[in-house]
């Protein structure tokens, strides 16, 4: 049962490794997808080639599906997965300059690492304005300590605010990207270079659409919020001995029904 | 100049498997800023490591004094700085370069990548995660605080791409 990692299957340096080549992966199709070229990054504001748009929003409906269907299988625990708590007001704010600072340097920080690799000076020089923006930031911390703190709503999902359970919010993600699909290429159709936009048999997208919908609506039928708790108990059995050596870092979960917790260290 | 990238739809979906990946490993996902966080506070903690410690912020990835850079995320970038590399060897797009629109000087345009990094260098911190560290990662955890940044990061973008228009277009 997933994640292997929080149930002592590889110790800390294993886990570097494991970093390494998940990063491989990661910078490689950044890399296939044209996002080591700030021309193409940038022509999503431009409405020119809604690349970023498809690629950020698909890779998340795979993987709200994957982890929802991971969870009704047994196959992960949510509740160990870390959760990225909510501090509204930074967020809003950081979202905003991190906007601008996207299509004022034409990357945003892991794509900038792509294009540098590839060549682009003007990415190592991103680069070094994201160090010294870092350091910018350590330096008036202290200043800015109680805005970074504000709005601290916990960690908490979109299925507390909405208040229904993650699969229904899994099928309506599923339709609001087909939707945004759809429009997306009405606007390259109108705005873009028709001979560099991707071409794609309509019946190919008509029939992923579908079956985006369909995964979407089997789990908000099966509700996988219902079936995170009880299986836990049983399955994580086995495993238990390991924790008691391992002493795993539980030390700020909060209980929380939908299965999420926050279990150790800082997100990115 | 026509470059053929591969389908985003494909792109998407793999990125996706990639995450999920992450997340069914190490129970966490995917990220980069930190990592640039750690490398500068890796930097200041050799030229003034007592500045470095006092500070409540640098102090954070200082903890236990091991290195800033025994970090998952280092690592992480790394692999994604080879795998960009690979990516970029396999079909001939390595070229140095600084790619820019065709009305704009390249000492311009550096300049303005300077300042979009100290820009999203500083919000990153400030956010507590970047694109994928926050935005990709969080989102896909249904995490709200990470849907509304992933919303302010395009609002920001398309409220002032007008006045960046020379610099692409």
């Amino acid at each position: 049962m997933g994640p292997l990692y929080k149930f002592g299957w590889f110790d800390f340096a294993y886990s570097l490794q494991l970093a390494g080549l998940i990063g491989f992966m990661f910078g490689f199709v950044l890399e296939r997808a044209g996002f080591g070229n700030p021309r193409k990054l940038t022509a999503v504001f431009y409405l020119k080639d809604f690349a970023v748009l498809k690629v950020i929003f698909t890779a998340i409906v795979v993987c709200i599906l994957g982890l929802l269907y991971f969870s009704v299988f047994g196959w992960i625990d949510l509740g160990r997965v870390y959760l990225l708590p909510t501090f509204i007001w930074p967020q809003i704010v950081g979202g905003l300059v991190l906007g601008i600072g996207f299509v004022m340097g034409g990357y945003c920080p892991t794509t900038s690492v792509v294009a540098t690799v590839s060549g682009k000076l003007d990415g190592l020089i991103y680069i070094i304005g994201m160090m010294i923006g870092s350091v910018f930031f350590a330096e008036v911390f202290p200043m800015l300590e109680g805005f970074y703190t504000s709005g601290d709503m916990g960690a908490i999902r979109l299925t507390n605010v909405f208040n229904i359970n993650s699969g229904i919010i899994a099928f309506l993600v599923c339709l609001v990207a087909v939707g945004a699909y759809w429009f997306v290429e009405k606007v390259e159709q109108k705005f873009g270079d028709k001979d560099t936009l991707p071409k794609g048999s309509p019946k190919v997208k008509r029939i992923a659409a579908g079956l985006l919908i369909l995964l979407g609506l089997i789990l908000a039928v099966v509700n996988p919020d219902r079936t995170i708790a009880k299986p836990a108990v049983s399955e994580i059995k086995p495993e238990k001995q390991v924790e008691a050596i391992q002493k795993p870092e539980t030390k700020s979960e909060k209980p929380d029904s939908s299965g999420f917790k926050i279990v150790d260290d800082k997100g990115c | 100049m026509k470059e053929r990238y591969s389908n985003p739809y494909v792109i998407g979906v793999i990125l996706g498997l990639i995450l999920l990946f992450s997340f069914y490993t190490m129970g966490r996902g995917l990220g980069s800023s930190a990592s640039f966080a750690r490398i500068a506070t890796a930097g200041v903690n050799l030229v003034a490591p007592e500045h470095a410690k006092a500070n409540a912020y640098f102090s954070t990835y200082l903890k236990g004094g091991k290195s800033p850079l025994m970090a998952w995320l280092v690592f992480l970038t790394l692999g994604a700085a080879l795998g960009g590399l690979f990516s970029a060897f396999i079909s001939n797009r390595i070229k140095g370069e600084v790619a820019r629109g065709p009305s704009i000087g390249v000492s311009v345009r550096l300049w303005l990548a300077l300042g979009g990094g100290i820009l999203s260098g500083f919000a990153a911190r400030l956010a507590r995660g970047c694109t994928s560290g926050q935005a990709l990662t969080g989102a896909a955890e249904l995490a709200f605080g990470s849907w509304v940044f992933m919303l302010c990061i395009f609002a920001g973008a398309y409220a002032t791409t007008y006045f960046f228009r020379k610099e692409w277009l």
